[in-house]
């Protein structure tokens, strides 16, 4: 298992930076997702990491080796593509043998070992298949398996289920976690599938202009986002500008004022005139009679009710127009629109954020 | 890529531009500059000549006369053709896809040849019309100038034109109707305007064609004089004297060429319209007296285009006394006096033909991948340089070549190796089209997945990415070999006594009326472009046209 180092890496095209000086530690045998948008420099900072792009500056280690330098073929990789990348003049049972082969080991361990990692993936009855007749989540176990059988130090996959559809996708996606787990390599794994990325990973990088906005679990990513970026690039959040009245006090919670009402959110590790924005998911929210003037809610108005089985989401207009999406569970919700509502905000799962 | 890996593709980079640049930017530029040099004798630069002598203006006057009007005649019949398969179904329309192989297979030097065989002073029609008191005019000059360029070159702008009229989204047509204009209109505001792009570019190519065009230039031209013979007669007269008036003359027609080639760019250029592949539309099935019309007209022009081939296989196996061709009666001792008496031409167009094909692939292939793969400050310029072939003719490159190694540390000029060079540069361009489009699809990341398991970058090409190109290697090297086998206006500038290939002995016993002969050659040299053709698409199931 192999730890990887980056430290103020970048990574330029003529003026341009992708990367700009980034840091990031991977620990041995984590599943570690680079996740974000397009252009974010996701896939750049895997193509460095990989050999294939390199870097204007800083340092990249494999387990305290310094990696920055050498060439791709050289840093004991193993590569998983978004077009799968199989050599279609070469059989499934070639293109697995491919790496061991250049590693002239004697054919009968190939033989072994080929068969052993397309039975790990499931693929052990279609050897002799050429790519072409194969469907696509077949083509990306076997490109994984390929990846897998040269027994790199680390593994690489830039976008591996974005070809596939979406039932394929859970699945390919299940058989890389397991697998992942049963070798205990360590993984990077790119993706700008945000559900994608909190199933499979251990820690998260969200990616932003070349930069780490946020790195932790998958649950602290979702559960604590510390920028309005990433709040809204994971699952669905009302980004709300609010007045500080009071910063965070002993038990982590900050007083905020929104219209006439003060509101407990949770502080979020946030100083004092660091943010003027809370984030709140619509599922963390709940609607109440607007004669019930309960702790923590902001009176609005229903403006468009939409049922979607088994949940009812609403958009409420509030006095100063803001408006927040509220998901209500169950499957008869009772509100109506243009009916005036109380929102109510969870002082746990509301968040103090950076802008 | 990895540190080391770069300066291998600088390396070879830097060692395709070099060659390029001695063996084609050199050789253009001792032209231009020979071109403004003072005479000996005459102490006047070319220009000042070019310009002073009536004959070089009225050449270079016929030369874009013929131009245009070849051009339009091939525009009108190519395109009508085009539309005409592309829209209806009709009898005997199969016949109309051999075309495209027609220009392939048949050397301009052979058409030029069988049409004087028809029509020419003692043609079989011409006495045939003639026995019965039927005198028709001339054929050398303009009209068969016309005529036999016109034949030669229109199928380019079929081709051009039905791929754009197949690509075209007939649903564009269905919505002007439905917003209410008339099928013919539609057609014209709609179709032709998308199509226009494809029709141009392939126009100005016949275009540019015709303005290079030496054999049949010279076969048939006669009294017209046109810029491509006079520039070779003037080489021929001049050589090892005064090279200056040749070059002025070269130097024009690219001049004429590059000016095409910029109004293409314009004109396609500012007119391109973004199509999304749409649904083309399906052939209508016509009957009756249309249909009957259609297939006529159709089966003629097909009929005109195959002509040439069957008077050659009759012409060389009929029986000959010098010039004189007995027509009807049947003979094998055209045929068996080429085979044991003086075959070596044949075996020069196979040695050099072969070695420039092998050369010329090989060279495209990796000038491709560098373009293509590897692009780096150097591979703009070798793109660039490698397609610059196409906009030279023949003659000019053939005269650059000579005046450039006729002395000096690469004194070429009378060996074979001149002709293969003129050949390798020739066809270069078909080479490097073809394996950068198989390139484009290959991605990038196979090569990538092949490096991430250990197989260093130039290890890489050799495993993963020229398998996979194999079979448009395939299918390239069988293009080039056909285009180089029936090389004539470049060699027979460069060749020197004893190094007649194939094309450049027909021209030469055409020239000296010895039309039995020339037809035995050229039965031969049809072989030999077709054999592979054959092979390639029979037993190799290789699609020569995919990447045209």
């Amino acid at each position: 298992m192999t730890r990887i180092d980056i430290e103020r890496l970048t990574v330029s095209y003529g003026a341009a930076a992708v990367i700009d000086g980034l840091s990031v530690e991977i620990p041995a045998g984590c599943f570690f997702t680079l996740l974000g948008p397009s252009g974010c420099g996701k896939t750049t900072l895997l193509r460095t990491i990989a050999g294939f792009a390199q870097a204007t500056g800083g340092v990249l280690r494999f387990d305290g080796a310094d990696m920055t330098h050498v060439p791709a073929h050289e840093r004991g990789i193993g590569m998983v593509f978004q077009d799968y990348a199989l050599f279609p003049d070469k059989t499934v049972f070639d293109n697995v043998a491919y790496g061991l082969r250049a590693r002239k080991i004697d054919k009968k361990t190939i033989a072994t070992k080929v068969g052993a990692y397309l039975e790990r993936v499931g693929m052990g009855a279609y050897a002799a298949r050429y790519p072409a007749a194969l469907s696509g989540g077949q083509r990306q176990r076997v490109a994984l398996a390929r990846a897998l059988v040269v027994e790199p130090r680390v593994l690489l996959m830039d976008e591996p289920l974005s070809n596939l559809d979406a039932k394929l996708r859970i699945q390919i996606r299940e058989s890389i976690a397991d697998l992942q787990r049963e070798v205990g390599i360590t993984t990077v794994f790119v993706t700008h599938d945000q559900e994608e990325a909190l199933a499979v990973s251990d820690r998260i990088a969200l990616m932003n202009r070349g930069r780490i906005e946020q790195l932790g679990a998958p649950e602290e990513i979702y559960g604590r986002p510390l920028t309005a970026y990433v709040a809204d690039f994971i699952g669905a959040a009302n980004l709300i500008d609010v007045t500080l009245v009071e910063a965070a006090n002993a038990q982590g919670q900050a007083r905020v004022r929104l219209q006439d009402v003060e509101l407990l959110v949770a502080a979020n590790g946030q100083g004092v005139g660091n943010s003027t924005c809370i984030a709140a998911r619509p599922e963390d929210l709940r609607l109440a009679e607007a004669e019930a003037r309960a702790a923590n809610g902001v009176r609005g108005v229903v403006e468009r009710r939409r049922y979607l089985g088994n949940r009812v989401t609403y958009r409420v207009k509030l006095a100063n127009g803001q408006p927040i999406t509220v998901d209500e569970p169950g499957r008869s919700g009772g509100r109506r629109e243009g009916q005036t509502v109380t929102v109510m905000f969870d002082p746990a799962a509301t968040m103090l954020v950076a802008r | 890529m990895s540190r080391r890996a770069p300066t291998v593709w600088i390396v070879l980079s830097a060692l395709a531009l070099a060659l390029l640049v001695v063996f084609l930017v050199w050789p253009l530029f001792n032209l231009l500059a020979s071109s403004f040099a003072t005479g000996k004798g005459t102490g006047q630069t070319g220009w000042a000549r070019f310009f002073s002598d009536a004959k070089y203006l009225t050449a270079v006057g016929n030369t874009l006369i013929l131009g245009v009007i070849v051009t339009a005649s091939s525009t009108v019949i190519g395109v009508t053709l085009a539309y005409v398969t592309a829209r209806f179904n009709f009898p005997l329309k199969a016949l109309v896809a051999i075309l495209p192989l027609t220009t392939l297979i048949v050397p301009e030097v052979i058409a030029a040849q069988t049409w004087l065989m028809l029509l020419g002073n003692n043609g079989i029609v011409t006495r045939s019309l003639g026995n019965y008191g039927i005198d028709l005019p001339s054929f050398y000059g303009w009209p068969g100038l016309i005529i036999v360029m016109t034949f030669i070159y229109y199928t380019y702008v079929y081709i051009g034109t039905l791929a754009a009229i197949k690509g075209f989204d007939a649903q564009l047509e269905e919505a002007a109707q439905s917003l209410g204009t008339s099928p013919g209109r539609s057609v014209l505001h709609v179709m032709i305007p998308v199509v226009m792009p494809a029709i141009l570019a392939s126009s100005l190519l016949v275009f540019t064609l015709v303005v290079g065009n030496f054999a049949v230039a010279t076969l048939l031209g006669h009294k017209v004089l046109l810029l491509s013979v006079l520039t070779y007669i003037t080489f021929n007269s001049e050589m090892g004297s005064d090279p200056i008036m040749q070059s002025t003359l070269a130097s024009v027609s690219i001049f004429i060429v590059a000016v095409t080639l910029f109004v293409q760019r314009w004109v396609v250029g500012r007119k391109r319209h973004e199509i999304t592949q749409g649904r083309g539309a399906a052939p209508t099935r016509l009957t009756g007296l249309r249909s009957a019309l259609l297939a006529g007209a159709a089966s003629l022009v097909v009929l005109i285009s195959v002509l040439p081939l069957l008077t050659l296989v009759v012409g060389a196996f009929t029986l000959t006394r010098g010039p004189v061709m007995y027509w009807g009666q049947f003979s094998f001792a055209s045929i068996e006096r080429m085979l044991i008496s003086a075959p070596d031409p044949l075996l020069n167009s196979l040695r050099f033909a072969a070695t420039a094909t092998a050369i010329g692939i090989g060279f495209s292939v990796i000038v491709s991948y560098l373009v293509v793969k590897k692009k780096n400050f150097l591979t703009p310029a070798i793109d660039y340089l490698a397609m610059l072939p196409l906009a030279i003719s023949g003659t000019v490159l053939g005269i650059g070549l000579v005046i450039t190694f006729n002395t000096g540390f690469l004194a070429m000029t009378g060996t074979a190796s001149i002709i293969v060079a003129a050949y390798v540069i020739r066809r270069m361009p078909f080479g490097v089209r073809n394996a950068s489009s198989t390139l484009y699809n290959i991605p990038s990341s196979i090569e990538e997945a092949s490096i991430s398991l250990g197989v260093p970058p130039v290890a890489t090409f050799f495993k993963v990415v020229l398998p996979v190109m194999a079979p448009a290697i395939a299918a390239a090297a069988v293009i080039t070999w056909t285009t180089t086998v029936a090389e004539l206006s470049a060699s027979v500038v460069v060749y020197s006594a004893g190094l007649e290939t194939a094309p450049i002995q027909i021209f030469r016993l055409i020239d000296t009326g010895l039309t039995g002969r020339a037809s035995a050659y050229g039965l031969a040299l049809v072989v030999m472009i077709i054999a592979p053709i054959v092979v390639a698409t029979r037993f190799f199931k290789i699609d020569l046209f995919q990447s045209r």
